[in-house]
């Protein structure tokens, strides 16, 4: 579980976490706006947890405090939370890395269009 | 002014916000986009659980708190029926989602604070939290240093949080799980005779829920605590 993941390892490279981001812009909000977004995609899986090699709620929390003081002990939190679920889900074979490398690729060009 | 490419002034326009796609916003969307594409749930019930996760907050459970220190015959109910007691101020342990409860939460119980007793919620094992009636549990509230902690040095830790309690107060520390959750009603305060419902719930804050403050007429936030790491969490003992 703690091995290194490339695809998330760049991501933990290039820093955008929301501290940094909230003083280059200014902003105040004390967490990213996708923070309610990601609490939502937690309690999906927890309520989806009988599903094949999906984690239930403990082994995803178990999973993410292990990581977090770990493999991404130097992101803050929810940071942290994010890329230990990510990871989660790559190790448990649930997301395929180069599929995840593809879609983040498609994810940013819509976004940016 | 902001560094990011144009030249309006945004306090006379809009709140700032940042202008820049970051790699998480990114990933959300993508573990997301993928999860739902594989079956794992649907884009239907990540809506709902995300529209869950933006209204919940700490009102509801400092109203009731403000109604049983105002009303005995409410306090008795909220000791006695706590779920009976958080329909009041709007708030369906049942269906606190519309479609359910996001884990297998079966009971909900209000811990009251005596002149002798103090009542402190953690959950040792994950980080449990009445999500409905309190909203999103705070990130410290998540570290395994306070879950490890609290329930070996109580004093200790609420001493990080600035609430020293005297040796003659005992410290009931109580360990939510998946189905049983639990909040703290403290006592009132001193210096609020005569306060209103409201002005008594502006008081009553996350913390004094939790069990980590104590309300305190003139002081309506949180503590702000550093979040420490815990070391080795995975393998310490």
């Amino acid at each position: 579980m703690s091995e290194r993941i490339e695809a998330l390892d760049e991501i933990v490279e290039r820093n955008q976490v929301w501290p940094v981001m909230a003083a280059k812009y200014g902003v105040e909000n004390p967490v990213p706006p996708w923070k309610t977004s990601l609490d939502g995609l937690c309690d999906a899986l927890d309520r989806a947890g009988c599903a094949e090699d999906v984690p239930n709620f403990k082994e995803r929390r178990d999973e993410e405090d292990a990581l977090s003081a770990t493999v991404y002990a130097g992101l803050p939190y929810p940071e942290n939370q994010l890329l230990s679920l990510a990871h989660s889900l790559l190790s448990r074979g649930i997301i395929d890395e180069a599929e995840l490398k593809q879609r983040l690729r498609r994810i940013r060009e819509r976004l940016e269009a | 002014m902001s560094d990011h490419g144009h030249d309006h002034d945004h306090e006379r326009t809009v709140a700032p916000m940042v202008d820049e796609i970051t790699d998480f916003e990114v990933l959300e969307i993508a573990l997301r986009e993928l999860c739902i594409e594989k079956g794992i749930f649907t884009a239907e019930e990540h809506r709902l659980f995300t529209e869950f996760a933006e209204q919940i907050g700490p009102t509801p459970a400092a109203r009731l708190v403000a109604k049983a220190w105002l009303d005995p015959e409410f306090k008795k109910l909220a000791l006695a029926e706590p779920m009976t007691a958080s329909k009041e101020v709007g708030v369906d342990w049942m269906e606190p989602t519309g479609f359910g409860t996001p884990s297998d939460f079966t009971a909900f119980q209000i811990l009251e604070d005596t002149p002798t007793v103090h009542n402190v919620i953690v959950c040792a094992l994950c980080s449990c939290y009445p999500r409905p009636i309190l909203g999103n549990s705070p990130e410290w509230y998540r570290t395994p240093n306070y879950r490890r902690r609290l329930v070996r040095w109580p004093r200790q830790v609420l001493a990080e949080f600035g609430l020293y309690l005297p040796d003659e107060i005992s410290i009931h520390v109580q360990d939510s799980n998946q189905k049983h959750r639990f909040m703290v009603m403290p006592m009132r305060p001193e210096g609020t005779d005569g306060w209103s419902e409201d002005q008594l719930t502006e008081i009553i804050t996350r913390d004094c829920l939790i069990g980590v403050a104590l309300p305190k007429p003139g002081v309506t936030t949180n503590v702000i605590t550093d979040t420490r790491p815990a070391v080795h969490p995975g393998t310490a003992g």
